[in-house]
């Protein structure tokens, strides 16, 4: 119990504390400034006002003051050559008192005359206390009077005389006035200005705001707008670059999960279609009555299409099989492959009325043999493919650069861009007629790249299409292997 | 039966689609590219069109809006859904996705059929006689009476005629999937069927699968 008594007040403050803290979260950063500026402000020109006001005041009193002085200074003179005058012809000191009184209270000043404590003669008609010799103000009903004493006669006599400053002090209060008015008036208009001025200012903050929770919730085809020169057109420039440079990378990311799920649908079409095959013929085999023909043709056809897997699953084994391991590089005399692709693919050409021919000059590159063979195969083999009766493939090689040209139906430049993706086929309804499973361009980018060489496909629709190879890899004539051997 | 074009550029699957149509009495012509395709369903001489969707020259889907209304059946390879609710959207009528059943694409087609043109009225074989609409079979000029399961099982086997069907399959598309009955319920059906009707040679027992009615 001793302790619940200890902890229960302990936690009321902390709440009171961030209730307090939420309430300035909530600030915006242009309210702040308002706030902060305008207090600023009227503290500055308050204080400025009224130090200046009190030092005029002052100022004043002071003069009043050195006024008084010099009065009382000529009064004293005056008494004292009257009090002279007196003594060598005679006369009564209280008539020339009277005198005095009556002289000065039309100028406005009182005067008392004091022999020791005891007041001779005396126009001030308000109690004073005084000491020999001191200025002193007295507030009489509110109203300021100055007063100063002086000994004259050799300390004989004592003049006190009072002036009434009063005006001093309603001058000093009407300024005030004046004052307070012209700050309040001043403070009401820059209010008004700076809340406008800061509203505008801040505006492009708050635009730029409005741009990052439209992206938060997802839209990214908005834009910070750019006005103007200052901090926030550099924030919301820098800002628009940034976005630009994710909208670009995920129109990167989007392409490239097109790009897979192209090669995914591509894949399931060359895996579907066999497969639909090699099923569908041995479902009519097992149900249907079946004549001898059709016994032989359902197996055909079953068999041709098991022969359509195991290529695709090669394509797809090789290529990985090519991403996986390094091969063996060597010398690869250029000119001899070439030849002899033209020879293998000789018969192929043959049946569809299309012509090889290997030609240039020997080069030898650092390669690995089977693959560039592999590679040239392929891509004599689509020319072949790509040409029509009586036409015609070259092999040619020079220099580190080889060019597989012919001059068959050629590619469009959306074609060419896709070609070396796997399972692109330039046909888009992907007949089958030509053959292939659309990997082999893939494999052959592959290869290519293995051996840090450039593919460059050039092709016009109708005219043919030349691919040329440059191997950085090439052995000039004089030097290497070459001239050894 | 029914007039069908296949339009499908592999010869393999259009060669299987147009063997199991044959088999349950739809007469087929094939067309292996897009533009055969819209020409042959110009002549409006077919009862359906069996399109492939990729297909080279023109597509299936691009085919889709010169077809005046002629029922379709799509065949695609994509599983995708977005590919089926286009072909759907097109107006077509039905999708079988690769790699399909025989069963199932003739079960299609039937379907299809069936809304397009109206059941199958009556059936006939040999000297029998099988009015499919009021549900009466007739033997040379006499009628057979049937208990109703024997001449469900007997339409179906129409329907499905030189295809063999397993017990499971029967048992299924007769009685029920939920049918909890063995399979030689079906074997006592076929065997009565068979007696009534005196076409032990027409209903076969297919060896190891199940039953087939040859005609």
């Amino acid at each position: 119990m001793k302790n619940g008594s200890f902890f229960i007040p302990a936690t009321a403050p902390h709440r009171g504390a961030t209730e307090k803290k939420d309430v300035g979260m909530k600030l915006r950063f242009w309210q702040k400034a308002y706030l902060l500026t305008l207090a600023l402000f009227l503290i500055c020109i308050n204080v400025g006002i009224l130090s200046l006001t009190v030092y005029t005041h002052g100022k004043n009193v002071r003069a009043a003051e050195e006024a008084v002085k010099a009065q009382q200074y000529y009064v004293a003179m005056s008494f004292e050559r009257d009090m002279e005058y007196l003594e060598s012809n005679g006369g009564s000191v209280a008539l020339l008192m009277e005198g005095f009184g009556a002289h000065y209270r039309d100028k406005g000043l009182s005067i008392a005359f004091l022999q020791g404590e005891e007041t001779l003669y005396s126009t001030i008609s308000f109690p004073y206390e005084m000491e020999n010799d001191t200025l002193t103000h007295l507030d009489v009903e509110g109203k300021r009077h100055i007063l100063i004493s002086s000994s004259v006669c050799d300390g004989a006599y004592q003049i006190i005389i009072a002036k009434n400053v009063d005006s001093l002090d309603v001058e000093f209060r009407s300024l005030m006035v004046l004052y307070l008015l012209t700050a309040l008036a001043v403070s009401l208009f820059l209010a008004v200005c700076l809340y406008f001025v800061l509203r505008k200012l801040s505006k492009p903050l708050d635009s730029l705001r409005e741009t990052t929770v439209a992206i938060g919730a997802g839209d990214f085809s908005v834009t910070a707008k750019e006005m103007g020169n200052d901090e926030f057109t550099l924030l919301a420039k820098s800002f628009n670059a940034m976005l630009a440079k994710i909208n670009s990378q995920m129109a990167d990311l989007a392409s490239d999960a097109e790009k897979k799920q192209m090669l995914v649908d591509n894949m399931a079409h060359e895996l579907r279609t066999p497969l639909t095959s090699i099923y569908g013929y041995a479902e009519y085999l097992e149900k249907a009555p079946v004549t001898e023909e059709k016994r032989v043709t359902a197996a055909q056809y079953i068999m041709s299409q098991a022969g359509r897997l195991q290529k695709i699953s090669e394509l797809l084994l090789d290529s990985a099989y090519i991403r996986g391991n390094p091969p063996e590089m060597g010398e690869v005399a250029l000119h001899t492959l070439l030849s002899q692709v033209a020879a293998q693919l000789a018969f192929f050409g043959e049946g569809r009325g299309v012509t090889l021919r290997a030609e240039g000059e020997q080069t030898v590159i650092h390669g690995n043999e089977t693959l560039l063979s592999m590679l040239f195969f392929n891509l004599a083999e689509n020319a072949v493919k790509a040409c029509s009766q009586g036409g015609e493939v070259v092999l040619s090689c020079k220099d580190g650069r080889a060019t597989v040209r012919d001059n068959g139906k050629g590619m469009t430049e959306e074609q060419i861009a896709h070609v070396t993706e796997p399972f692109y086929r330039t046909d888009k309804s992907r007949s089958r007629a030509e053959g292939g499973a659309g990997l082999g361009l893939a494999l052959c980018k592959q290869i290519v790249d293995l051996h840090g060489a450039e593919m460059k496909i050039s092709s016009k629709p109708g005219e043919g299409t030349e691919i040329s190879l440059t191997f950085t890899t090439w052995q000039q004539p004089g030097d290497g292997l070459a001239t050894n051997g | 039966m029914a007039k069908i074009l296949i339009a499908e550029d592999e010869p393999a699957i259009n060669d299987l689609i147009k063997w199991n149509l044959e088999l349950v009495g739809h007469t087929c012509h094939q067309v292996f590219d897009g533009r055969a395709a819209l020409e042959a369903a110009g002549t409006g001489a077919f009862d359906l069109l069996i399109l492939d969707v990729m297909m080279p020259a023109l597509s299936g889907f691009e085919i889709m809006p010169h077809l005046k209304g002629q029922p379709v059946i799509f065949v695609t390879a994509k599983a995708g859904v977005q590919d089926r609710l286009r072909g759907l959207q097109l107006g077509a009528d039905d999708y079988i996705t690769k790699p399909f059943e025989i069963l199932e694409l003739v079960e299609r087609v039937k379907a299809v059929l069936r809304r397009t043109k109206g059941e199958m009225k009556e059936f006939s074989f040999d000297d029998i006689r099988v009015e499919l609409t009021n549900r009466r079979v007739y033997k040379g000029g006499v009628e057979i009476p049937l208990k109703p399961k024997e001449f469900d099982l007997l339409e179906t086997l129409i329907h499905n005629r030189n295809l063999a069907l397993s017990r499971e399959k029967l048992i299924e598309l007769v009685w029920n999937f939920d049918y909890e009955g063995d399979s030689r319920t079906v074997d006592v059906h076929v065997q009565r069927l068979r007696r009534k009707l005196g076409i032990a040679h027409r209903l076969q027992t297919v060896y190891k699968t199940g039953y087939r009615l040859q005609v």
